[in-house]
């Protein structure tokens, strides 16, 4: 038995290709590649390729997921330098539970050569499109400035931070006007809230407002009071540990990745770069739950679970079949960890424990008021249980003042009636939870690379980041993330990546090079490769030719792309 | 041939609600070939008075009274029956930026050519909402004109069915015993009957100059 560290091989140009100035960029497209190991995985090959002399089989137990085939074929390759006869087989387990593991054994299967497939094609792709590009554009800057660091693809990321900036930037407040209708009753002072919210004509409101004096008035036309909950967390994905992550433990997406990453080499937790949100049906969860009731600080709460509390997760949508969502695997002392380390075992343990427990439940009271033709309304919350909440500090549900005794089309006379008046504000500069939503949504990278596009464009110095202070409400006091607050690493664009994006935009590559389409587009087309509708070959070719006429748009233009980044040339530069 | 000229009249107000202006029908009229039947005559008559200006199609019965525009008068009610066109509309439960902002991603072809939106990501997904509910499909603003060319702002008080920034500007409307206050019509389903029409020109006018409009909007606040 022995194991590997990540893929074996990497894809190189050949040597003559290596070079920056070696040849024009448009020669990437189709110089030749080399797939070898790599320099430093030299040792682990030839340790395959040494034990499988010794050996009839070969049993691959590497991640099931795309990678993991991809890394399996290499051992394959290596191991059969030694052996010829080596009989090859795979598990397939998405779990270390002990049945589990068990089954995947005896039901061994073979590698599945179009995920291999897929991942080459991926690997050809990124390694030739990331070099012809960024080289381009180097060359084009160097002209200029400074160059750039080296190596492989734009940060695609860049202009969603971009879009914000200028939505900041360009931003102009206006004023609105609302009605507010205070009502005192068993010395409790009610504030109802105006149906139309806001309105942005002072006229309008007056007017409004007149008719409200005028009707003296109100009525009650409908009283609510409903069972109300809030949900349990569902089971914790890598983008969503990144993006609570630099929310509530206030570090960047690739430090809590880092970190992560060393909670499980050292079996603490599981394996942190997962899509699944849903616990596969076999794991003993309580098991789980039972290795955490050790602990001072949610030790009791674990225990209680365990005494009848438990209760099944919810199920999200996603399952990539490979990994279970991110759980604590053993427990450990969160006094033996370093500060971060803790603070992430601690909200991996935590958010594990709140999955296994009841949602919050409340009571929710509305009173909806009618006053001259406007309606109003009041609402009020009980929290009754709080279950999960107990564990799960990072969520906030709490009471508010409760509601007076209303019956249905009583009338009254209201305490008080005002005209409020008030001002949009911009939308705050994009914070990285908000980053990683939107790089999520929109498809750019994957779990796993999404933390290093980030850590990228701020090496580039294409965004810089700032720890401002939270601007306040969102421009849409609806927005309800502002109220958790605090301060988030804000991402603001460069002059450098600012003049970057203006310059593809002037000469009309946007559509094709900084939006993050045909990287969607490349993910579908690996889904088809593994599903066996297109083959590797076509696939490469056909996106390299997509790209090579972006890319020959942009060499035509080159000297436009310089001209625009002049003009908003970075101070420092010469 | 005035004969005809009474039977068209009496249908296009039987089918609108509106008396056409007699010498303006009277003009239409003689355009028309006099074998055409009665029956296509009036859909003619009736595309075009919907389609040109009230101040040139409608008689001039019925007019807001002069003083109209007067904030001092809290609130009083118009008599009868008023004809009147919609020469522009806005929303006023709507930043004019954010509006402007929809105009622009529309202007740059997200939604409407099949190009990909970023997709703007809900960060809460769980608990039910408790925040409270906002009325949906905004608050209207609307210019109107009357027969004389008379001017007057009417509020949506109330949802009318037809009235949203999708309508068309032209639109003749009939205001049936409505309320002003302080110089603004209140619209309201009871007292507001939609009749239809677009004048194209003035249509095409203020779509043109939306964007510019809103920003002037905006540059003119508080003052």
């Amino acid at each position: 038995m022995t194991s590997v560290l990540g893929h074996l091989n990497e894809l190189e140009f050949a040597q003559e290709y290596r070079k920056w100035s070696s040849c024009p960029p448009r020669a990437l497209f189709d110089a030749p590649v080399i797939d070898a190991v790599a320099a430093d995985k030299k040792p682990i090959a030839q340790n395959i390729t040494q034990q499988a002399r010794y050996c009839s089989a070969l049993f691959i137990w590497t991640d099931c997921d795309r990678e993991g085939e991809h890394i399996g074929s290499e051992i394959r390759k290596v191991a059969l330098q030694g052996n010829h006869s080596l009989e090859v087989k795979r598990a397939r387990f998405s779990n270390t539970e002990r049945a589990h593991v068990i089954r995947a054994a005896q039901q061994a299967i073979t590698l599945d050569d179009k995920q291999v497939d897929a991942v080459a094609a991926r690997q050809e792709l990124d390694l030739r499109l990331g070099a012809a590009f960024t080289r381009f554009t180097t060359f084009t800057l160097q002209a200029l400035g400074p160059p750039l660091t080296k190596n492989d693809a734009n940060g695609r990321s860049v202009p969603i931070s971009y879009d914000r900036y200028f939505k900041v930037r360009n931003f102009i407040p206006e004023e609105f006007w609302s009605i507010k209708v205070l009502h005192k009753r068993d010395s409790i002072d009610v504030a109802f809230s105006w149906r139309r919210h806001r309105l942005f004509d002072r006229a309008a409101v007056v007017i409004l407002f007149e008719k409200c004096l005028r009707a003296r008035i109100a009525k009650v036309i409908k009283l609510q009071k409903k069972p109300t909950s809030k949900w349990r967390p569902l089971p914790l994905t890598t983008v969503e540990l990144q993006k609570l992550g630099s929310m509530f433990l206030r570090m960047g997406s690739s430090r809590v990745m880092d970190i992560a990453e060393k909670l499980y080499q050292k079996g603490f937790i599981s394996y942190p770069r997962t899509e699944t949100d849903q616990f596969d049906r076999g794991i003993d969860l309580r098991k789980l739950v039972e290795k955490q009731t050790q602990d001072h600080a949610w030790g009791p709460y674990a225990q209680g679970l365990l005494a009848g509390a438990f209760k099944q997760p919810r199920s999200g949508r996603y399952n990539d079949q490979a990994h279970p969502p991110i759980h604590p695997v053993s427990y450990v002392s969160p006094a033996s960890l370093d500060d971060d380390f803790r603070r992430v075992y601690e909200f991996v343990v935590r958010r594990f424990l709140a999955c296994c427990s009841d949602d919050a439940k409340g009571e929710s009271n509305t009173v909806d008021i009618q006053y001259g033709d406007e309606e109003f309304h009041a609402s009020g919350l009980i929290v009754l249980e709080r279950n999960y909440l107990d564990v799960y500090p990072y969520d906030k549900w709490t009471s508010s003042q409760p509601l007076p005794q209303f019956r249905l089309h009583e009338t009254f006379e209201p305490s008080e009636a005002m005209i409020t008046d008030g001002q949009t504000t911009a939308p705050g500069y994009l914070t990285e939870p908000e980053l990683i939503s939107l790089m999520d949504a929109n498809g750019i990278g994957t779990d796993a690379t999404m933390a290093d596009h980030i850590k990228k464009i701020q090496e580039r110095e294409y965004v810089m980041t700032r720890s401002g202070p939270r601007a306040g409400a969102q421009q849409d006091d609806r927005n309800t993330q502002a109220a958790r607050g605090g301060s988030v690493q804000q991402f603001i664009p460069t002059t450098l990546g600012v003049a970057l994006i203006e310059g593809y935009g002037n000469i009309g590559l946007e559509t094709s090079l900084d939006k993050p389409f045909l990287r969607k587009d490349m993910e579908a087309k690996m889904r088809q490769i593994c599903a066996g509708t297109k083959t590797r070959h076509n696939f490469v070719q056909e996106t390299l030719e997509q790209y090579l006429e972006v890319f020959m748009t942009a060499n035509q233009r080159q000297q436009e792309l310089v001209k625009v980044i002049r003009l908003s040339k970075p101070s420092g530069w010469v | 041939m005035s004969s005809q000229l009474s039977q068209v009249a009496d249908q296009l107000t039987s089918s609108t609600g509106l008396q056409p202006n007699r010498q303006w029908l009277q003009t239409l009229l003689t355009t028309q070939r006099s074998s055409t039947p009665l029956q296509a005559l009036v859909q003619t008559a009736r595309f075009r008075f919907l389609a040109c200006d009230i101040t040139e199609s409608v008689a001039r019965d019925a007019c807001l009274p002069s003083d109209i525009n007067d904030p001092q008068v809290k609130e009083r009610k118009l008599r009868g029956r008023i004809a009147v066109q919609v020469m522009g509309i806005e929303d006023i439960s709507k930043s004019r930026w954010e509006q402007i902002e929809a105009l622009e991603a529309i202007e740059r072809g997200e939604g409407t050519k099949g190009r990909e939106i970023i997709r703007v990501a809900a960060t809460d997904d769980s608990a039910e909402s408790t925040a409270a509910p906002v009325l949906k499909g905004g608050v209207h603003k609307l210019l109107l004109q009357d027969v004389a060319g008379n001017r007057v702002y009417g509020l949506e008080l109330k949802p009318v069915e037809g009235i949203s920034l999708g309508m068309s500007i032209g639109c003749k409307l009939i205001l049936s015993e409505a309320v002003v206050a302080r110089g603004i019509v209140m619209l309201a389903p009871s007292t507001t009957i939609l009749v239809g029409g677009k004048v194209e020109g003035i249509h095409k006018a203020w779509k043109q100059n939306r964007k510019a409009d809103l920003r002037k909007g905006i540059e003119e606040q508080g003052r």
